[in-house]
């Protein structure tokens, strides 16, 4: 890796962009400005571990003040003409100072975390960092590393009928591991008051302290919601204290209604032994490959899915307007091959999707992915989908292998008319980090992706996150979401070092 | 290279400044900074420190000390002649009084019950913290709009001092791999321009890197079309040398290095087109009443 390099190609892309500005170009604070694209890249070199996050925001912070001081000519063919001069130093509009420090903020949160040991299978190349915030606890791996965490795949619904408010509680699945035990659910209700109540995320509502939980031993149990999602009514309820990990069952009773006895034995497995496959991605292939997940999944809100016909001229899209630079960055820093066929798949996906001026010089690749081809299929289709899929959820308790230090169990799959979304659970070493711009997400390095039984390939990317102990429950939202009724699904999780897939049968449940 | 101080084809320069009721002149000659408005400046500061005010001139003065070898100045500062930075003094004391409304804006306390003393110790100590990095935040970016606003003389000066305080580091373990990145960029964003005046190219064609060992460095031309580049290498100290006197072109040649240094006369060594050896040419300078005051015209 070639640090030098990688700082190098950033400031002297900061005296293009400041030369381009002054020339008339687009303002530096514009989305194609050239402080979209210094940040865009000095992101990507700080997700490769390339450039420290203090390097970074010190070039950002000079590019700011540079900028701020300089007088701006107007473009030709504006104004008095070419070079009349704006009166007065141009300034960053409000907010830009502070978008300067949130920045930087997310930088320090991104800091490569110190090499990991290598366990378990496949190499640690480009691992999740674990610096975390200056004022935050770095998250330490589980403490049992995962060996007595336990997943089962529950798919019981739970009705409740209280002080007049009634609805039923899915549970999806259960989940005991360093942190603690407890179950993903999905939840409806019969009350239209507390449906509007908990659309507004009352999930308090819900009578949770007059719930009994009683195991195989006599032993008692109280239920907590500590996690009301998101708007799609799914979030996690924990079991206090856990229960022992060799119980044999739970019952889960609302007042005044019976038992339902969650069964907690040895399940039979679920679906393929996961296969794991190791991969040589370097890290800024890895990436590029980031990048090209996150271009698939956003093309739906740039409109960029239409047919060529409806689509209406539009800006280019910022990451995918600065592609080209990221790759020369990616290069100059040692961290990317100038032989990788990475950079001429990204042309070609630009190419389908009509995102026009994103620098790469390469010739697009004739071939893709099978996945980016299933979803650039998906797009091109003209045909409406077909009637929607029914609300409902399916639990999965699955534990995948480590992959690039983390360890990510499937914990439920649910759709609702508002989208599709899998619930995973990651262990080890994942960062408490936010995304940055353009989804870029050290905290959660893993591409995941979903083939329905239809054979369509669904990409993900992260909508809820939860933190607890170094351990990071997240809602994947599926994109795009299921169109079919789907019986069964392969999950393939990729990072750099390997890929894990595994085919799972589903089990539907369905809001009465 | 010759052993001559790096500055010596630079002339004096001077700023007005102002300073209590008036405005003061601020003296630039030789590599040093002066105050002649103020008899002893070292007095003042001494009085200053046991509570007096401190005269404007003192505070500039003290922040040219505080810069000399700050390489974020090379990342503000200008990138030639026509890169206009328009900052004046309103603009200083707008940004001062802005930076100490920020850095110093009363909240009133409020009174609990019952105080969780840990806890207000965390937050004292947080906040704390937090004004003293927004209290060199404000006094960073006030310091470089002074040196700002004291004009493109003592800018392009303030950039001689910084390069040649580095200039002789850059294959220092230690410090060259972060060293090597500014230079290489202050070098690139000056001696773009510089080339598009000498060849009519477009900027984004000039590769620069930095020279370094023997020599005055190299060029050359290769491809042609939008693939036509212009690889440009020379030493970091050719920005103190060359760039900051305004002798980089002269007659139509480029000029790469000084062979003798001075003001108005300096004889240095110069290319008429890449790939050719450079030549030796005897300069000489004139203040062009119709350009930018402090931007010296050399002719051959």
């Amino acid at each position: 890796m070639n640090r030098e390099g990688a700082e190098t190609y950033l400031r002297l892309l900061g005296e293009a962009s400041m030369r381009e500005s002054l020339a008339g170009a687009p303002a530096p604070w514009a989305p194609d400005g050239g402080w979209a694209r210094m940040t865009i890249v000095g992101q990507v070199l700080v997700m490769a571990g390339a450039l420290d996050a203090v390097t970074f925001e010190e070039i950002c912070g000079d590019f700011n003040l540079a900028m701020s001081v300089r007088q701006r000519r107007e473009p030709a063919g504006q104004g008095s003409g070419r070079g009349a001069l704006i009166t007065g130093p141009v300034t960053a509009p409000p907010g830009k100072t502070f978008q300067a420090v949130a920045m930087a903020r997310w930088a320090m949160q991104s800091q490569p975390a110190r090499p990991a040991p290598r366990r378990g299978a496949g190499r640690l190349g480009w691992t999740a960092g674990s610096a975390g915030r200056p004022d935050a606890e770095p998250p330490e791996p589980s403490r049992d590393d995962g060996r007595a965490d336990r997943f089962v795949p529950v798919g019981l619904t739970v009705p409740f009928q209280h002080a007049g408010v009634g609805g039923d509680l899915h549970l999806m699945s259960y989940a005991r591991t360093g942190s603690g035990a407890r179950f993903l659910v999905a939840w409806g209700t019969r009350t239209s008051s507390l449906r509007r109540l908990m659309s507004m995320q009352r999930l308090d509502l819900i009578p949770f302290d007059r719930f009994t939980v009683t195991d195989d031993r006599g032993a008692q149990y109280q239920l907590d919601c500590v996690c009301a999602g998101n708007p799609e009514w799914t979030g996690e309820i924990s079991v206090r204290p856990a229960p022992p990990e060799d119980i044999r069952w739970l019952d889960v009773a609302a007042p005044l209604s019976p038992a339902v006895r969650v069964d907690m034995g040895p399940a039979s497995p679920a679906g393929d032994e996961p296969r794991v496959t190791e991969t040589e991605y370097s890290p800024g292939e890895r990436l590029l490959i980031v990048l090209a997940e996150r271009l698939l999944t956003t093309a739906p809100e740039s409109g960029q899915h239409r047919p060529r016909a409806e689509r209406r001229p539009r800006p280019p899209h910022p990451m995918a307007a600065n592609l080209g630079d990221i790759v020369a960055a990616l290069e100059a820093a040692d961290v990317l091959s100038p032989l990788s066929p990475l950079p001429a798949r990204l042309a070609t996906l630009c190419a389908s999707l009509d995102f026009d001026g994103h620098g790469l010089t390469v010739p697009p690749a004739p071939e893709l992915p099978e996945p980016w081809l299933s979803m650039l299929a998906h797009y091109q289709r003209r045909k409406p989908d077909p009637a929607p899929v029914r609300e409902g959820y399916a639990g999965l308790a699955v534990d995948l292998p480590r992959l690039d230090g983390i360890r990510l169990a499937l914990l439920g799959l649910h759709h609702t008319e508002e989208g599709s979304s899998l619930h995973v659970m990651a262990r080890g070493l994942v960062s408490q980090s936010r995304p940055g711009p353009f989804g870029l997400d050290r905290g959660f390095p893993l591409s995941v992706w979903l083939r329905d039984s239809g054979g369509r390939w669904h990409a993900t990317r992260p909508a809820d996150r939860r933190w607890t102990d170094g351990e990071c429950t997240a809602r994947l939202q599926l994109v795009p979401p299921l169109t079919r009724p789907t019986d069964s699904v392969e999950v393939l999780v990729s990072g750099q070092s390997a890929e894990v897939r595994t085919r799972l049968p589903l089990r539907w449940g369905y809001p009465s | 290279m010759p052993n001559d101080p790096w500055f010596g084809s630079l002339a004096p320069c001077e700023s007005h400044v102002p300073c209590g009721p008036g405005r003061h002149v601020v003296r630039w000659e030789a590599g040093e900074l002066g105050l002649p408005s103020h008899a002893d400046p070292e007095a003042e500061l001494v009085l200053a420190a046991l509570g007096g005010d401190k005269a404007r001139c003192v505070e500039v003065a003290e922040a040219w000390a505080r810069h000399t070898a700050d390489l974020t100045v090379l990342g503000i500062g200008p990138r030639g002649p026509a890169d206009e930075i328009g900052v004046s003094w309103d603009d200083v004391d707008a940004a001062a009084q802005a930076g100490a409304g920020t850095v110093f804006a009363p909240h009133g306390p409020r009174r609990l019950a019952s105080p969780p003393v840990a806890a207000i110790a965390r937050v004292s100590a947080a906040r704390q913290q937090s004004q003293r990095e927004l209290g060199q935040l404000s006094q960073r970016r006030n310091d470089m709009l002074s040196l700002l606003a004291l004009g493109y003389g003592f800018q392009v000066r303030l950039i001689g001092h910084v390069v040649a305080a580095h200039a002789g580091r850059l294959d220092r373990d230690g410090e060259g791999p972060s060293i090597r990145p500014v230079l290489t960029a202050a070098l690139a964003g000056r001696l773009a321009p510089v080339a598009e005046q000498w060849l009519g190219i477009d900027p984004d064609q000039v590769a620069v890197s930095l020279h370094r060992g023997e020599g005055w460095g190299s060029t050359e031309m290769t491809g042609r079309g939008e693939q036509r580049r212009l690889h440009i290498s020379l030493p970091a100290a050719w920005l103190a040398r060359v760039w900051a006197p305004g002798l980089a072109l002269a007659g139509g040649h480029l000029v790469v290095a000084v062979r003798r240094a001075g003001w108005p006369g300096a004889q240095v060594l110069a290319l008429r087109a890449p790939g050719a050896e450079p030549v030796p040419l005897d300069v000489h300078a004139s203040h062009d009443p119709s350009g930018a005051p402090d931007v010296p015209h050399w002719e051959v």
